[in-house]
């Protein structure tokens, strides 16, 4: 009799250990929502988009793993701690190539702000040599009035650079260089007429 | 009973009732709803990827808030004692954040099939306006606030295009509207005042076929200027002798009402003396007698009527001269012309001539049509 209680005692504690040895790699969860969050403060979200959604949704699917484990009798953590050690790995690629995006764009709209300060000065001077005979003057009135709205837009993409809003910066020059250029073409095209007729 | 055998049986029957316990126990605990989150997740998945986050912002928000609300369930229920977890609510939050977020992608999809065509149709018709509205702006005296209101507009088609070659279509669209906002009020006033000035095209047609008619029964001659067309013309004896570029004072629409408007008047005039170069600082010029006996009653008109200030004088020195091919609307209110054009004028012409100045020969909607003006479309 003494046996079987031993036997049965043995069966139950068995049971406990199998169904409680599984831990909820609680520091790796912190860890990888960490890196996350760390990632979208320097602007992974906007930068980096996809990516950031990809790494979002893997830390969902985990979690999700998680659950599933915590409502299981036999709990395996093993695997979800696998995938979280991958998300963290990610999650702070994420943060290092969404640092070097936001740089990129920051540089590409340095370039776009000399490449338009020097066509707009180009254009002031074209603008001295352009024809004003017949439709010319009243041609240049309203190029003024584009060059004033391009300067206009240079000014508001400086104010979003200064604030660090790099991405709606580089749109906005983006928008300002395509208005030069096109007064440029234009001045360009109409002196080399005139150069023409002589 | 030999101890041994006894010993097995008692050993097998004790197994047997605790595994039978287990088995029992085993398959008492409820199924986790793993099935229903992984169909939530993967719906939420294909929402972000169709861009629901933009596209469908509130239903895609909705989708979240649904899992958030399974998975918060889950983990309460996974911490109660593990027979007596239910897991209905957690599939039913999870059913419904997988329905809304395959809602979401649909209808993402759908707006972003139909933006990427109705942008795409704004942009090339905006452009193509305001490739046409250069025809007829740069010849008008436009406010400065609606020459701003068409740079900024132009601006915003190209913000719309950088937008849309991104991909980010509701970007896109939401700067083209701002640009058809701006243009479109810009065109409409113009072509609604040049419309109400096109009302006096018939009475401007009379006198201007009454001067023609003049000369061929007088043998005589007559200056008519257009001034939409920028035209100066002499006929004699009924028929065209000549046809001049003119150009204008810089309000050129419109009559004269008073001194430093810088209006060009219409009506019926003479002219009164011919100014020689050394006279002039215009090349040469022939003296108009402006103000007429209408323009000094419609003056005094305006005046009692406090629609022009009581101090306001009604001006006078309207010329045709010289100095003019510039190209713009320059002068105060005077007619000039290249000085080519302004020596035969000056040669041609006695005092006494009749010049007859009209806003249009052409009628408003032949010029429309000249122009490409797709006013019916724009007012429709």
């Amino acid at each position: 009799m003494k046996k079987t209680l031993l036997l049965g005692f043995a069966a139950l504690t068995m049971v406990a250990m199998l169904s409680s040895c599984g831990k909820v790699p609680q520091e790796k969860i912190d860890a990888a929502n960490a890196a996350i969050d760390s990632a979208k403060a320097v602007e992974a979200d906007v930068y980096l988009a996809a990516d950031f959604a990809a790494v979002q949704d893997s830390m969902s699917a985990v979690m999700a793993d998680i659950e599933v484990q915590k409502s299981k009798l036999f709990k395996k953590f093993g695997p979800a701690s696998e995938k979280l050690d991958r998300i963290l790995g990610m999650a702070q690629e994420l943060k290092v190539n969404a640092v070097a995006k936001k740089e990129e764009v920051k540089k590409e709209v340095e370039g776009l702000m000399t490449e338009v300060a020097t066509m707009m000065e180009e254009n002031g001077k074209l603008m001295k040599k352009a024809p004003r005979g017949k439709e010319g003057a009243a041609v240049l009135e309203q190029m003024k009035a584009e060059m004033a709205t391009i300067e206009a837009t240079v000014n508001e993409a400086k104010g979003l650079y200064d604030a660090g809003k790099y991405m709606d910066a580089s749109n906005k020059m983006k928008a300002a260089k395509e208005s030069a250029t096109k007064i440029n073409t234009e001045l360009n095209e109409a002196i080399a007429k005139v150069k023409g007729r002589k | 009973m030999k101890p041994i055998l006894k010993y097995s049986l008692i050993t097998l029957a004790t197994l047997s009732v605790i595994g039978g316990g287990f088995a029992l126990f085993y398959y008492s605990i409820p199924e986790p709803p793993k099935g229903d989150i992984d169909y939530a997740l993967a719906s939420l998945h294909q929402a972000s990827l169709s861009n629901a986050k933009r596209y469908s912002k509130e239903k895609y928000l909705k989708a979240k808030a649904y899992f958030d609300s399974a998975m918060k369930q889950w983990n309460i229920q996974n911490k109660r004692f593990i027979l007596s977890r239910d897991y209905q609510k957690v599939s039913y939050f999870a059913k419904k954040s997988a329905e809304i977020a395959k809602s979401a992608t649909s209808n993402s999809k759908e707006l972003s099939k139909n933006l990427v065509i109705t942008v795409k149709d704004k942009i090339d018709n905006l452009t193509a306006l305001v490739s046409n509205m250069n025809n007829l702006f740069q010849r008008l005296p436009l406010p400065d606030e609606f020459r701003k209101k068409i740079s900024k507009g132009k601006m915003l088609i190209h913000e719309a295009e950088v937008a849309f070659k991104k991909g980010d279509y509701l970007e896109s669209s939401e700067k083209i509207k701002l640009a058809e906002d701006l243009i479109m009020d810009s065109y409409k006033k113009t072509l609604d005042d040049l419309e109400d000035y096109f009302n006096s095209q018939p009475y401007w047609n009379r006198l201007v076929k009454s001067a023609i008619s003049n000369t061929a029964k007088n043998n005589s001659m007559a200056i008519i200027v257009d001034k939409f067309a920028r035209k100066l013309f002499i006929y004699q004896n009924g028929s065209k002798k000549y046809e001049f570029d003119a150009e204008f004072g810089k309000n050129w629409v419109g009559r004269k009402r008073l001194k430093g408007d810088k209006a060009t008047p219409e009506g019926i005039y003479l002219v009164k003396s011919k100014i020689p170069a050394n006279k002039t600082k215009y090349f040469r010029a022939l003296l108009l007698n402006y103000p007429n006996s209408e323009d000094i009653e419609n003056f005094n008109k305006e005046k009692a009527t406090g629609r022009i200030p009581k101090h306001a004088q009604i001006g006078g020195l309207i010329e045709i001269h010289g100095d003019g091919g510039k190209g713009t609307d320059w002068t105060d209110g005077c007619i000039a012309l290249d000085n080519n054009d302004m020596l035969k004028v000056y040669k041609a012409v006695e005092i006494g001539t009749p010049v007859v100045i009209v806003g249009s020969i052409a009628d408003f909607n032949s010029i429309a049509m000249s122009l490409n003006l797709k006013h019916n479309q724009i007012k429709g």
